[in-house]
């Protein structure tokens, strides 16, 4: 091995032990962090597997067993076509050969203009998120994709003072997002929780003076969360020092533990109704008519329903975040069993589009590839949100890791749309995919892709010489 | 100066839309955003200069008579005064967009009274008919600077009446405009259209309700983009408001545009028993009544649609269930915009000797 390829191992190692420490979690082994901290090393570079020149390469097949909840990785491939008649057409524009870099990933997500259809998940009161959410504020605005401030930061680490040692402020994480924007790219997307209506959070950031500008121009959304993938149902929890119980005692639900300096610190979850949540939208507009609004739903079985509603009231966005979904603090008996899995979730979005609504929708839960969101994107999907790949590219190298970490994917989804003959991903469509089982694809509404696609028929402008025409079956 | 001087900003169809120079001239002022901003900075900042004018001096004189015309009216119409609590737990929540401002009460997190709605309903249960004459403290959004019709610190006469329905509040708040311009117009006519160019006339009720879908289709072929369901823009509003010669009503608001005390027809879902009093010329709001809400079920269903916490508002929900059924009806009337309107002023700003405007200061 060359010196060069020591240096980069050893980096690579570093790096990983530094996301490890800092956001490992040590209960789902199967979490691909070291292919996430690649990426944020290595951007772009990482999308080839190693040892190039000396080795050969092919699909990985799974020899093991099946993974217990279907993932995308497990079920779904893309499904390219020989023929491209959209290559052709981008061809004539170009007058050359188009190549992935000419497919456009600038895109619209629930309001905003962005870069890369892809949004920052709400996060950032557990203290692994707080820690990395400067470098993840200003990662993304150098991205041009959203960010968002989760549920529970301003009451816990404080509106505009830090309340806890090393936790930026609400404003802090909002400013560092802000300041950093380049062009007309982004937008932030603040959550509140049922204790942050007792601050008014969302009150006071509309009165911000500081915020204001932002907020003229259009770049700030508030997310109803009326569920999260990790634990839908149950509200946040974390796990306090004792004297920060003491100050929020009236707030919050808490069990203070005998004996020891910490507390845990329940939120309630909110309580919706179709109705709730369809007034909701309708407060919200009324009182926030420069704001856009954006719903976060979890695995939930009445998830089209959130959607119906979200759509006819004008939401801007909805967040369907699987089973899957990371988070800071959750009982195992929810990680493992509360919800329907981000495949059913992407389901839930095909449906949508089949019944036409069309508010941007975004699919959450254990997506880190840019297959992931080409997949989702075929499906219906406007785009991905990502939570813990930006705090683990974050934590193995800070903001440029994240930035690199979100390079890789957008290079990576330009390659495959090319490759199915789209240069816009929002040309993305259904046929663009295909299942590995039957099931699955009955549920996606999309092909099984070992049964042979019928040959289209649709023939071109010229006509196959009359002794070989065979009959379209 | 006899006739007021009518400006025709627009004319859609064959209507006609006439906003008062007054407020053609705040428009003016506002297209210039920054330019806008200074000036009002500068208002605020040195606002005795200007309040020592004469012109301001009569609408100071104004105001007072204004308010002693409220009174004479309530007293004589057996409502008692009440004097208004200044902080609480909680307050009135429905207040778009604006942040309440807090207070640290021995260890509690208390607000300052943005409206002392909450409060007016056990008095009503007391007393019958009851009103205040209180401060409100309203941390506006920014934008608000511009409309001409938002303080942060302004004045309002809340009333509430028991066993009332809208229609019976909407009379009171009618006869009580009616009194109070025929007494304005009595003790300050003259001087009104000698210093301020302004003419009153006292236009007799009732005056006409418009419900709200009406309003809505009215503002459009007016030419204002005006969604059904929502609340009515203030830029559409200000219009059907330059539309109508004398005050009048918008009622039955859609639910999800107000606050959770506005009462939802049982036997029309989605409609509140509510209305606005708007003031002609382009003015705009004047008055904002309703019946109330009285279940605490219903109410704690419609205060997780503004986003609250039910736990928040203990007390209220407890005095509810045990004055059950608490039967009210009510509104509240700003003093600042009464003058505005009373005077013939560009902005709410002109109105009181020390405004704070939204997102300006330090001031007096």
């Amino acid at each position: 091995m060359t010196l060069e390829g020591l240096l980069a191992r050893a980096r690579l190692a570093l790096a990983l032990r530094r996301a490890r420490r800092g956001a490992g979690s040590g209960w789902d082994e199967d979490y691909p962090l070291g292919e996430i901290v690649e990426r944020a090393l290595r951007g772009r570079g990482a999308l080839y597997p190693r040892g190039y020149g000396s080795r050969v390469y092919g699909a990985r097949v799974g020899g093991g067993c099946p993974p217990r909840i279907p993932v995308m990785d497990y079920y779904l491939v893309l499904a390219p076509p020989a023929f491209t008649p959209g290559r052709l057409e981008r061809m004539a524009e170009l007058f050359r050969e188009p190549i992935y870099s000419d497919v456009s990933l600038e895109s619209s997500i629930g309001g905003f203009r962005v870069r890369l259809p892809v949004a920052t998940a709400s996060m950032g009161s557990t203290a692994v998120a707080s820690r990395y959410s400067l470098a993840i504020a200003r990662g993304a605005a150098r991205a041009g994709i959203t960010f968002a401030i989760g549920e529970n930061v301003a009451t816990v680490r404080g509106y505009d003072r830090r309340l806890t040692r090393g936790h930026p402020s609400f404003i802090e994480r909002a400013l560092a997002y802000l300041e950093a924007l380049e062009g007309p790219y982004g937008g932030l997307v603040v959550q509140q929780s049922v204790e942050d209506a007792y601050d008014e959070l969302w009150n006071r950031v509309y009165s911000d003076p500081r915020l204001d500008p932002y907020i003229e121009e259009g770049l700030l959304a508030f997310e109803i969360k009326v569920g999260q993938g990790a634990k839908p149902g149950l509200g946040g929890v974390i796990r306090i020092p004792r004297e920060q119980a003491e100050r929020m005692r009236r707030k919050y639900h808490l069990d203070l533990e005998p004996g020891s300096a910490y507390a845990t610190r329940y939120s309630v979850p909110a309580t919706f109704t179709e109705d709730i949540l369809r007034g909701m939208i309708r407060n919200m507009k009324t009182a926030y008519p420069r704001v856009r609004i954006w719903v976060k739903v979890g695995g939930m079985r009445d998830a089209l329903d959130v959607i119906r509603v979200a759509s006819e009231e004008g939401a801007h966005a909805v967040v369907l975040d699987g089973l899957e979904g990371g988070t800071g603090m959750a009982p195992k008996g929810a990680l493992d069993h509360l919800g329907l899995p981000t495949l059913s979730m992407l389901a839930v979005i095909a449906e949508a589009r089949r019944r036409g609504y069309t508010v941007d929708l975004l699919l959450a839960g254990r997506l880190y590839t840019g297959f992931h969101l080409v997949a989702s994107m075929a499906l219906g999907a406007s785009g991905v949100y990502l939570g813990r790949p930006l705090v683990i590219a974050a934590a193995a190298a800070g903001a440029r890791g994240v930035e690199r970490y979100l390079e890789s994917i957008a290079v990576e989804a330009q390659m495959l749309a090319s490759a199915l003959g789209k240069y816009s991903l929002s040309d993305l469509s259904p046929e663009d995919v295909a299942a590995l089982d039957p099931h699955v694809a009955e549920a996606l509404g999309v092909r099984y892709a070992l049964k042979p696609w019928a040959p289209s028929g649709r023939g071109g402008g010229l006509a196959a010489p009359p002794e070989r025409q065979v009959e379209p079956g | 100066m006899g006739d007021p001087l009518w400006v025709g900003v627009g004319v859609c169809g064959k209507t006609e839309v006439r906003l008062h120079p007054a407020v053609l001239e705040l428009e003016r002022m506002a297209g210039d955003r920054e330019g806008f901003l200074s000036f009002l900075r500068e208002w605020a900042r040195y606002s005795w200069r200007w309040a020592g004018e004469e012109r301001y001096r009569l609408v100071f004189r104004v105001e007072a008579a204004a308010l002693r015309a409220m009174r004479e009216y309530l007293d004589s119409h057996g409502f008692t005064e009440v004097l208004a609590p200044i902080v609480g737990p909680v307050t009135d929540p429905g207040i778009r967009g604006a942040k309440q401002a807090t207070i640290d009460f021995y260890g509690y997190e208390y607000k300052v009274m943005s409206s002392a709605i909450l409060y007016k309903q056990y008095m009503a249960a007391s007393l019958g008919r009851m009103y205040f004459l209180a401060p409100n403290i309203r941390l506006e959004p920014l934008d608000s600077a511009f409309t001409g019709r938002h303080l942060a610190e302004f004045y309002q006469l809340d009333l509430e009446i028991r066993d009332a329905s809208y229609e019976d509040a909407m009379r009171v708040a009618e006869e009580l405009l009616y009194h109070v311009v025929k007494r304005v117009a009595e003790e300050y006519g003259r001087e009104l259209e000698d210093t301020l160019g302004r003419s009153l006339e006292p236009r007799r009720p009732p005056y006409r309700r418009l419900r709200y879908e009406e309003a809505v289709r009215l503002a459009r072929e007016l030419g204002c983009r005006q969604p059904m369901g929502a609340e009515i823009r203030w830029e559409c509003e200000k219009l059907l408001s330059a539309y109508m010669r004398e005050p009048f009503f918008i009622v039955e608001y859609p639910r999800g545009a107000r606050g959770f005390y506005d009462r939802e027809d049982p036997s029309r879902p989605g409609v509140l028993l509510d209305f606005d009093l708007i003031y002609p010329e382009g003015f705009g709001e004047a008055a904002s009544g309703a019946e109330r809400e009285y279940e605490p079920a219903r109410i704690v269903a419609r205060m997780r649609e503004s986003g609250e916490d039910p736990a928040k508002y203990r007390w209220y929900l407890e005095m509810l269930r045990e004055l059950y059924p608490l039967r009210t009806a009510g509104f509240g009337i700003g003093v600042e915009r009464l003058t505005r309107y009373l005077c013939g002023l560009r902005g709410v700003w002109e109105a009181r000797p020390y405004p704070k405007i939204p997102g300006i200061a330090p001031t007096p």
